[in-house]
């Protein structure tokens, strides 16, 4: 008798996923023996809008694509009119880029281990993942006004500067941030419940990888050393020393290690970037009008590789705008991970884990609450330690 | 005294394909863009990938210009980024696919069949990947001529 299969979709409106995307899985038995994805549910039509707007109120728009990585998509946006320009930028100001977009790699990669966390049902890792993640998120509305679109950069440099307070204050998070995640380090490699759900799971072998152009942690997780701030470095990379992560497992558990790892080194170069910062401005004024040419820029966000190609026109606004995301370079690689070949068995229940390992973008939301009493006509600004003391906690 | 390396990728290419190397550039540090004619578009390629080592796909960029519709793959290396440009005529907008050099670029080539209208021969599934199943065939929101739709004021200011 032939064995039957069958198509499971999983989505748009996804168990695993806070963003919309489908997957067609085909099953045979508990085996998922085939996978198509379905993309395009959040297609905003960006690189056209882009062509419409002048190259000030592109960064804005670019600071949009995504909640999470919004710093690098305007860094490699400023990056490449800066290349087109020609002009250099103050290098206190390429210090700054990098310790932003540092500190967010520190909390997208932790807010990734809560998600993986969550997604094995091992909620308080979440919790205090989570938790910890806040002190980062604090220091990057201090340091840049914002919590989610930091608003930072713009064409020319930096718009704000850092001064010898913050300094103090980012030390004293990093202190907190290496230790605790040096504890969570330790347990991703001893913890039985941990490991039990992501060793062996998601497999994406390095020629796979190579072959379906992975980027970022995916990549490096299956032992492709390819990352861009060591490969082709910008801002102030080549200054900043770091350790390129890279573990050769193929699985689930590489991920988390390379990201765990990926962080306590952003830790370190955070730590780099304040005591070696250069003094002098941050930003030097640019002109508005772009001279016809092309450039490609790219940078490493926390997911990976992201990639701009500018074509200008000589007018302030931009002939041609491409990006590409990282998860857009790692949907053929999910695809691999879920599909049993061989030895190699895809349960059902593995679904949610393997496709949260690339670490596919969410947004995350602003928290700051204006309150209106009707009956009084008064409004005010709850800043979050109101909330708290309101909720009786410190 | 050395030449720098990309420079060294320009002379590289020019002596495999002299007569199909339309224009060569290195714009900045680590940046090479090159500009084939059709028939040599798929040879470069796999000479980059296969002998000098540009085996990251980045991504493939289509553009619509006044010569035609432009494909750009990036293509990556440790320290350089090529990029291939090959311009399709508007009255047969094909081009031959690269994946089956590069399996990475399927999606690539899929979203460009969306949104600028290229047709990729011998692509193995040529589906819709980011346009909704009712977007009208043959409405390309990347071309020029595509202007966004403008929704009315629901009251008039």
């Amino acid at each position: 008798m032939a064995i039957s299969t069958f198509d499971v979709p999983v989505g748009p409106q996804h168990p695993a996923l806070k963003e919309p995307v489908n997957f067609t899985f085909t099953v045979d038995g508990e085996h998922v023996v085939g996978v198509r994805p379905r993309i395009g549910y959040n297609h905003r039509g960006i690189e056209k809008a882009a062509e419409s707007r002048t190259y000030i109120q592109n960064i804005y728009l670019m600071e949009r694509i995504c909640g999470i990585c919004s710093v690098a998509h305007t860094t490699t946006y400023v990056q490449n009119v800066e290349y087109v320009l020609g002009k250099e930028i103050p290098r206190r100001a390429e210090f700054y880029r990098v310790l932003i977009n540092e500190l967010n790699r520190i909390h997208s990669h932790l807010l990734w281990l809560g998600v993986a966390g969550h997604e094995i049902g091992f909620d308080t890792l979440f919790m205090y993942v989570w938790r910890d993640r806040e002190h980062v998120m604090d220091i990057l509305e201090m340091l840049t006004g914002n919590r989610v679109n930091y608003a930072i950069n713009t064409i020319g440099g930096v718009r704000r500067d850092i001064t010898p307070e913050m300094v103090g204050k980012v030390r004293k998070v990093m202190e907190v941030v290496e230790q605790r995640v040096t504890y969570y380090r330790k347990a991703a490699a001893a913890e039985p419940t941990l490991l039990t759900r992501v060793k062996g799971i998601g497999v994406l072998k390095t020629e796979d990888a190579l072959k379906l152009c992975a980027v970022g942690p995916t990549a490096r997780a299956s032992g492709v050393k390819s990352d861009v701030r060591a490969d082709d470095p910008y801002a102030a990379y080549d200054e900043v020393p770091f350790n390129l992560v890279s573990y050769d497992l193929c699985d689930v558990l590489s991920r988390v290690l390379v990201r765990v790892d990926e962080t306590l080194e952003s830790v370190k170069m955070v730590k780099h970037c304040l005591d070696h910062m250069p003094a002098g401005p941050v930003r030097v004024k640019l002109p508005r009008v772009v001279p016809a040419a092309e450039s490609v820029s790219r940078i490493e966000a926390p997911r990976g590789e992201v990639i701009h190609y500018l074509r200008s026109n000589g007018t302030d606004k931009p002939e041609r705008y491409k990006v590409r995301a990282p998860t857009l370079g790692n949907i053929p690689s999910v695809c691999e991970m879920l599909t049993s070949k061989g030895d190699y068995a895809v349960r059902i229940g593995d679904i949610p884990i393997a496709l949260a390992s690339i670490d596919p973008c969410f947004s995350c939301t602003d928290r700051a609450v204006l309150f209106i009493d009707p009956s009084r006509g008064k409004e005010w600004l709850w800043t979050f330690e109101h909330i708290r003391k309101y909720a009786g906690r410190v | 005294m050395s030449k720098s390396t990309e420079q060294a990728i320009i002379d590289e290419l020019r002596t495999q394909f002299s007569q199909e190397l339309l224009e060569a550039k290195a714009t900045r540090n680590r940046r090479v863009f090159m500009e084939v004619s059709p028939q040599a578009y798929k040879p470069v390629v796999d000479y980059a990938v296969r002998t000098m080592g540009f085996t990251h796909l980045s991504t493939i960029t289509g553009l619509d210009s006044a010569k035609g519709f432009e494909i750009m793959p990036h293509l990556s290396r440790s320290g350089a980024v090529l990029t291939v440009k090959v311009t399709v005529p508007r009255e047969d907008p094909t081009v031959e696919t690269i994946t089956d050099l590069i399996p990475g670029a399927i999606l690539y080539e899929r979203e460009i069949h969306d949104l600028v209208g290229v047709v990729f021969r011998g692509h193995p599934g040529l589906e819709r990947l980011v346009l909704h199943e009712g977007w009208p065939e043959g409405v390309h929101p990347l071309r020029k001529e595509y202007k966004a739709v403008q929704p009315e004021p629901l009251r008039k200011a």
